[in-house]
């Protein structure tokens, strides 16, 4: 991966990159219209985020090369942004809500007992890496909480008893899957 | 009559039809509320349901899609407009709702009271006479507790226009002030907004026709405006509810900005977490471009703008205005050093204004109805309105708006329904992780603590920009300040040792203070330390520790508490507590099987909970709640 050494100039023409998996070239083709220069940094990593779940390191040496700055920048940006995920996510993810309608109402109890059923802390996967934790902040659905989000939908207000039936049946649906 | 006045009558002329079939349905009208609270209530299920259900019976009605009125606690929301009657807006519509619903407003009984809200009238309706005439025993919705202290200027239109169409907005009068903005001078539309004494809503409480003249006077071009539309404020929903109820207002005061700063082009950041405004946004960049009302010769004026929707990824600091044009330049958005301000060297080194969204929503409306109209409502110092949103320990949870000056202790007590039952009223903390918490003694004093920036300060607070979330008895400051300086350090951009290090050495402090291991010289420690703080570069760092400040200042009892007692009276600091079975029953077969530490154990018949396993979840407590006691942690064993 990455950039040939040959290169010594600040940016890497496309062509010189190495994509041993096609990873680039699908990345590529979803930027065509991406102008560097124009604020569009961020629209990027969204359109790779959203077609591959994360945005792959690999991605790294041709984002420098669009938009014409370093590698370093770019990784700089990518672990910048809490929403940008740099590995795949797992399978199923719950959500944990971090925000302060939700902790005043017991929030704190449903992270650890959720901790504890999956046995990963949070922003973690579970040792089998079908289930994982992660923190996400409040979007003003505050009349929910204390709530998870799961597959996009919201489930609250959870008791913590609700929580651990709720990490009970996800680990018995991954068992099974 | 001025070109820009011409060609927006004639635009105005050609929306009136659209918005006419809305206002006086000839069949059945379902407003349905689609909103990121709706949403997560079900809303998007109803929605489903009532179409389907509506072609199943062959129901000549129609369905619109609006934002949410504001009363989030009874989503999903659903407005039923039947031809001749005042609208009734339904509360938890859930879809297993909607053939019952419907059963009742298509059927003979026109009403369903046991899921009404109550009667909604605008305006429009008031003065064709319905006033005083509900539906039959329905209560007039602005009369209830939630909206009888509110007045709806900025959410005039939430839940009343369609959230997608542009023609219901203009034939309502959007665009006027714009309109009318383009027939004056940019100095004159200036004054207006400074006459009119509207501040920026973000937090800082600056003038915004300061703003704009330091634009109008800076040189060097392009210029850009920027909206703010970041709203990082844990339990503020604002600025989402408003771009999702009404998008153009935001796009008619940036256009207006436009014409008065001499801007072109125009960023609108929205935070991740909010992909239904960028969508709504988006549309509605696309439809006022489709109108001539955005790019080039606005209405005809000379004119010129474009506005775009960036979507941001994650940041609070991105919403500090530095730290999202560094965001915009496509690197780190971290805040930077001051000067050059934006207005000198903003977004790629040109001049720059950057404004909230609620901030560029008023402007419309003082171009449209004037600055005296404006300051009709308010307080002596403060004029205007503003939109809170009310979450936390409240019985009510929801966005309102109210005049400037209106008590928060009316905010929480009477539109909120106040703390849950049998809880009492602890305090409050508005405004994000910058602002501190308010004891309620402060809140239930005469006053009431009005909601403007003078009260707060005096109190060593920050209003902030529209969220207030309520704490009752359960909540416990040292914990909640233990949250906020957690929640500053993991923001933290990480450019000053006074903002990362500053928050990481309270917490643990905090930390300690919460477990037990308190001192008493934590206290001149936790004094000391948000001074070096306020060297900090931005008002992240700077204002990091005002919660700590109000811990120290206003919430002395409860630290002391913690310091010395080594208890937490609330309950609330998870390591000054333990779990004891204090009775066997039928129960407890039960709490073991839910422990997710297989902490309670049977031995010789009876149970008990091994204190080394339990992690202090309160799930057991939960299910058996006679059997199980939540004991202070230092205090003699039972
Ligand atoms: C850490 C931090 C976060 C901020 N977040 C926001 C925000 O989400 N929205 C906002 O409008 N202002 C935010 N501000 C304030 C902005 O820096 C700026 O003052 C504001 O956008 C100016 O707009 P106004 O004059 O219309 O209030 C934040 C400030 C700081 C220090
Ligand atoms: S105060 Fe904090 S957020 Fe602001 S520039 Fe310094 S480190 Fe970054
Ligand atoms: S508090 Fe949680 S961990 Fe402790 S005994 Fe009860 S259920 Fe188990
Ligand atoms: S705090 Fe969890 S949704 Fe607002």
């Amino acid at each position: 991966m990455g950039l040939t050494s040959r290169h010594s100039s600040r940016f890497t023409p496309i062509d010189f990159i190495a994509d041993d998996t096609g990873l680039v070239a699908r990345v590529q083709a979803l930027l065509d219209d991406v102008e560097p220069d124009r604020a569009q940094m961020l629209e990027a990593l969204h359109r790779i985020q959203h077609e591959l779940g994360y945005v792959p390191k690999e991605a790294i040496p041709f984002l420098a090369a669009k938009f014409k700055t370093t590698p370093a920048m770019i990784y700089g940006v990518l672990t910048f942004y809490s929403e940008i995920r740099t590995e795949p996510p797992p399978r199923v993810e719950v959500q944990w809500c971090s925000g302060p309608a939700c902790l005043l109402k017991g929030s704190r109890n449903i992270r650890l007992a959720l901790e504890a059923e999956f046995g990963c802390g949070m922003n973690e996967s579970a040792p089998d890496g079908a289930l994982g934790l992660r923190l996400v902040q409040c979007d003003g659905t505050c009349h929910l909480a204390p709530l998870v989000r799961l597959n996009g939908r919201y489930i609250g207000p959870l008791t913590v008893t609700d929580a651990i039936q709720l990490a009970r049946r996800l680990k018995e649906e991954a068992r099974r899957a | 009559m001025a070109a820009p006045l011409e060609a927006y009558r004639r635009l105005q002329e050609a929306a009136r039809p659209v918005w006419e079939a809305v206002a006086r349905p000839e069949r059945p009208l379902f407003r349905v509320a689609v909103a990121t609270c709706t949403r997560a209530a079900g809303a998007d299920e109803t929605l489903a349901a009532l179409r389907e259900e509506l072609s199943r019976r062959g129901a000549e009605a129609d369905v619109l899609i609006v934002g949410c009125p504001g009363l989030c606690f009874a989503d999903p929301v659903v407005d039923v407009h039947l031809p001749g009657l005042p609208r009734v807006l339904y509360g938890r519509v859930t879809a297993d709702q909607v053939p019952r619903l419907l059963d009742a407003v298509l059927g003979e009984a026109r009403v369903l009271p046991e899921l009404a809200l109550g009667v909604v009238l605008y305006e429009e309706e008031r003065m064709e006479g319905y006033r005083g005439t509900p539906v039959e025993g329905l209560p007039d919705l602005a009369q209830s507790d939630w909206m009888r202290l509110q007045v709806r200027r900025l959410m005039a239109n939430v839940g009343h226009v369609g959230a997608e169409e542009i023609d219901h907005y203009i034939a309502r009068g959007g665009y006027e002030g714009l309109a009318k903005a383009l027939s004056m001078t940019p100095e004159e539309v200036i004054k207006e907004v400074l006459d009119s004494g509207l501040w920026g809503r973000g937090g800082a409480a600056f003038p915004t026709g300061r703003k704009w003249d330091f634009l109008r006077q800076a040189r060097g071009s392009p210029k850009y405006l920027i909206c703010n539309a970041d709203e990082g404020d844990p339990g503020a929903f604002v600025n989402r509810s408003l771009m999702e109820g009404d998008p153009h207002l935001l796009i008619e005061g940036m256009l207006i900005a436009a014409w008065a700063t001499g801007a072109s082009y125009g960023y609108i950041y929205i935070r991740d977490e909010y992909p239904l405004p960028v969508e709504r946004m988006r549309k509605a960049v696309e439809q006022a471009r489709e109108r001539g009302l955005l790019g080039e010769n606005v209405l005809g004026s000379g004119l010129s703008c474009d506005l775009e929707v960036v979507r941001g990824a994650g940041s609070y600091v991105c919403g500090e205005e530095t730290g999202l044009i560094s965001s915009l330049e496509d690197v780190r958005g971290m805040p930077k050093i001051r000067p050059p301000y934006p207005a000198q060297a903003g977004v790629f080194a040109k001049p720059t204004n950057v404004n909230n969204v609620e901030s560029y929503a008023n402007v419309p409306l003082i171009l449209r109805h004037g600055a005296g109209w404006y300051a009709s409502v308010g307080s002596e110092r403060n004029k205007g309105t503003k939109m809170f949103s009310l979450s936390g320990q409240v019985q009510r949870v929801g966005v309102l708006e109210v005049p400037l000056g209106t008590p928060v202790r009316d905010v929480i007590m009477v539109a909120g329904g106040g703390p849950p039952e049998g809880r009492k009223l602890k305090g409050l903390q508005p405004g994000g992780p910058l602002s501190g918490v308010a004891p309620a003694s402060r809140i239930l004093a005469q006053d009431g603590l009005p909601l403007e920036p003078e009260p707060f300060r005096e109190i060593g607070m920050l209003m902030g920009a529209g969220g207030l979330v309520v704490l009752d008895d359960s909540s416990c400051v040292v914990d909640l300040a233990l949250y906020f300086e957690w929640f500053a350090e993991d923001e933290s951009c990480g450019r000053c040792t006074t903002c990362f290090g500053g928050t990481r050495r309270l917490q643990e402090m905090l930390r300690r203070i919460s477990e037990g291991g308190g001192r008493p010289e934590d206290v001149p420690l936790m004094r000391l330390l948000p001074d070096a703080m306020r060297n900090a570069n931005c008002a992240h760092g700077q204002a990091a520790p005002t919660i700590i400040l109000s811990l120290l200042d206003l919430f002395q009892d409860e630290l002391q508490e913690h310091l010395v007692r080594k208890r937490c009276p609330a309950k609330a600091c998870r390591g000054l507590v333990r779990y004891e079975v204090v009775a066997q029953d039928e129960a407890l077969p039960r709490a073991a099987d839910i422990c997710p530490t297989q902490a309670i154990v049977k031995e010789d018949g009876s149970y008990r909970i091994d204190q080394a396993r339990c992690i202090r979840c309160n799930a057991c407590k939960e299910v058996a709640p006679q059997a199980i006691a939540v004991l202070d942690r230092f205090a003699e064993q039972a």
